[in-house]
């Protein structure tokens, strides 16, 4: 939706009226972009058509419904609200927002529209104070802009939203990476608000894995672990409170996704005989990264057999048509293994994959676009397509427990930032390594 | 959680942002749409190349003498991801006199 009226305020902005046509279900979202770029008061028509509709019947009628709304929106003279807008009023909260006790301030946060449901540690100058240990930099310092809000992401809000999650002090420079990665990755805002419900993926890499204490084993996408839960937990609030993207009004996402609660993984470097994924972005191996990207779906495949032609196997024919042609692959490290063995390194298997993953015509949405009626629909067409120039839109890790499965999840490979530690590193590591459960044997 | 007497001072996690300034649309609306040429703006969604032949035939039907252009994105946002394509838009843009854009979502 966003995008539609991003392209409305460019034709407004050439002097051209325009009416936008948006699902009746999306005019929160609609006014949101708009006065987010500062043309509220583009004219948007509430339709009743189900998004991506075939239905010509439903399209005539809703077309009908609204038709004299089209007209009036196209030919009523601009009225002095719509040529003169009220200005927004420069926000100024208070640093300190709320006192009280436990439950009272997070049923304060909560009615605010700042949590996710779970209840929160509350945010109190001590908790922050301990929590900006974990980086060097002045609690002021601005580490981005987030769309779509354009919310400032400085130290100390981070270290606010990471106390709330519940995090340790040292997850700070993972979680100050990660903010980068948002601001830098050029499809963050779109995944963040679509229909889809894409969730932000984070693996990490490097040494910081070993001294947070970072799962990449067995269940690592499961909950279980500090680390890996709250880092995800943190860069969820952080989504919400700083970059503004809230539910029903920016976050458009339909189903909704499970992953957006956290979805953090170490990579198993240890037991890959392949390059880790840092590695291969440029970074030293001794070096700490963070790695985003955006899939809406998980697929975990049991092998058809566990020599590498059957788990080659058993990507190729489980990766669905609508995952739109860019996945990710978890594989354990016992496959990682099996197949490095054979001499199949990362490059190999995603050139084995992009030749070899195909389907039918009429499995992909293309098929059903209107106007070329001469698609045969059982022509085999490739799953997965490099754009040209572009390298394969695969990303390959190596995560999760010695079992013969894999992980399938789609979206585009993502973007990798660097981790820098603070100059205490060690000593902060020292006083918080041994957070780590002992579970009883029953 | 009840039970906790304890008073928290709590910090706000909700970011500041620099306030956008607000702006008015400045495009006069076409009063009659008799003889002007509308564009149509199909984006991604596949309904919009259903939906906007729609709205044309029943345009055509109110204003008989009125004209259409369509434009088709390839991208979520022709203004913000072709670069490629933004001359071509530009030029569509100023050749027609009002647009209709479908559709969002």
């Amino acid at each position: 939706m966003k995008y539609l009226v991003y392209d409305t305020i460019y034709i407004e902005n050439r002097n051209k009226p325009t009416v936008t046509l948006a699902y009746k279900y999306f005019i929160n979202d609609a006014e949101s972009a708009a006065s987010s770029r500062g043309l509220p008061g583009i004219r948007l028509v509430p339709e009743p058509i189900i998004s991506e509709c075939s239905v010509m019947e439903d399209i005539e009628a809703g077309v009908d419904e609204v038709f004299d709304n089209i007209i009036a929106k196209l030919t009523t003279p601009l009225t002095e609200e719509e040529k003169s807008p009220k200005q927004k009023e420069a926000e100024e909260p208070a640093r300190i927002i709320f006192k009280g006790d436990l439950e009272e301030v997070n049923r304060f946060f909560y009615q605010r529209g700042w949590m996710e449901g779970l209840p929160i540690i509350p945010p109190t100058e001590e908790a922050v104070a301990r929590m900006l240990t974990g980086t060097d930099l002045p609690p002021d310092h601005l580490v981005a802009r987030l769309e779509p809000r354009m919310g400032k992401a400085t130290v100390e809000k981070i270290a606010v939203n990471a106390v709330m999650a519940g995090a340790l002090p040292t997850y700070m420079p993972v979680l100050i990476a990660g903010v980068k990665a948002l601001a830098s990755s050029p499809m963050a805002d779109v995944w963040a608000v679509s229909t889809g419900a894409w969730a932000p993926f984070w693996i990490i890499n490097g040494p910081i894995r070993k001294d947070l204490n970072i799962n990449d084993g067995f269940g690592t996408l499961s909950p279980g672990e500090i680390a890996n839960t709250t880092i995800g937990r943190a860069m969820a609030l952080i989504t919400k409170n700083i970059r503004g993207v809230r539910k029903e009004i920016e976050d458009m996402g339909v189903l909704g996704n499970p992953a957006k609660y956290c979805l953090v993984t170490g990579e198993n470097e240890e037991d890959s005989l392949w390059e880790p994924l840092h590695v291969e972005r440029g970074l030293e191996k001794e070096d700490s990264a963070i790695s985003l990207s955006f899939p809406n779906c998980y697929l975990q495949v049991h092998s058809y057999s566990t020599d590498d032609m059957g788990l080659l196997r058993t990507i190729i024919y489980n990766i669905a048509p609508r995952m739109m042609g860019q996945i990710s692959l978890m594989m354990t490290p016992g496959n990682a293994r099996t197949l490095a063995n054979k001499g199949w390194t990362k490059e190999k298997i995603k050139a084995y994959v992009m030749e070899n993953a195909h389907t039918d015509m009429d499995h992909l949405p293309q098929y059903y676009m209107p106007g070329d009626e001469k698609k045969d629909p059982k022509q085999e067409v490739p799953l997965i397509m490099a754009r040209p120039g572009q390298p394969p839109p695969i990303q390959i890790f190596v995560a999760g427990g010695w079992g013969s499965w894999t992980g399938i999840l789609s979206g585009q490979p993502g973007i990798t930032e660097k981790i820098e530690l603070p100059a205490n590193w060690d000593k902060l590591v020292a006083k918080y390594r041994n957070v780590v459960p002992t579970y009883v044997r029953y | 959680m009840s039970g906790d007497s304890m008073q928290y001072e709590v910090l706000s996690p909700w970011a500041e942002a620099d306030p956008v300034p607000m702006k008015g649309l400045t495009a006069s609306r076409q009063t009659d749409l008799n003889g002007k040429k509308i564009g149509m703006f199909c984006n991604i969604k596949q309904a919009s190349h259903r939906i906007a032949p729609v709205v044309e035939r029943r345009l055509k039907e109110r204003f008989p003498s009125a004209e259409f252009s369509y434009y088709r994105g390839k991208a979520f946002s022709v203004s913000e991801m072709e670069p490629q394509n933004i001359d071509n838009f530009n030029k569509w843009i100023d050749e027609v006199d009002t647009v209709i854009l479908a559709v969002g979502d």
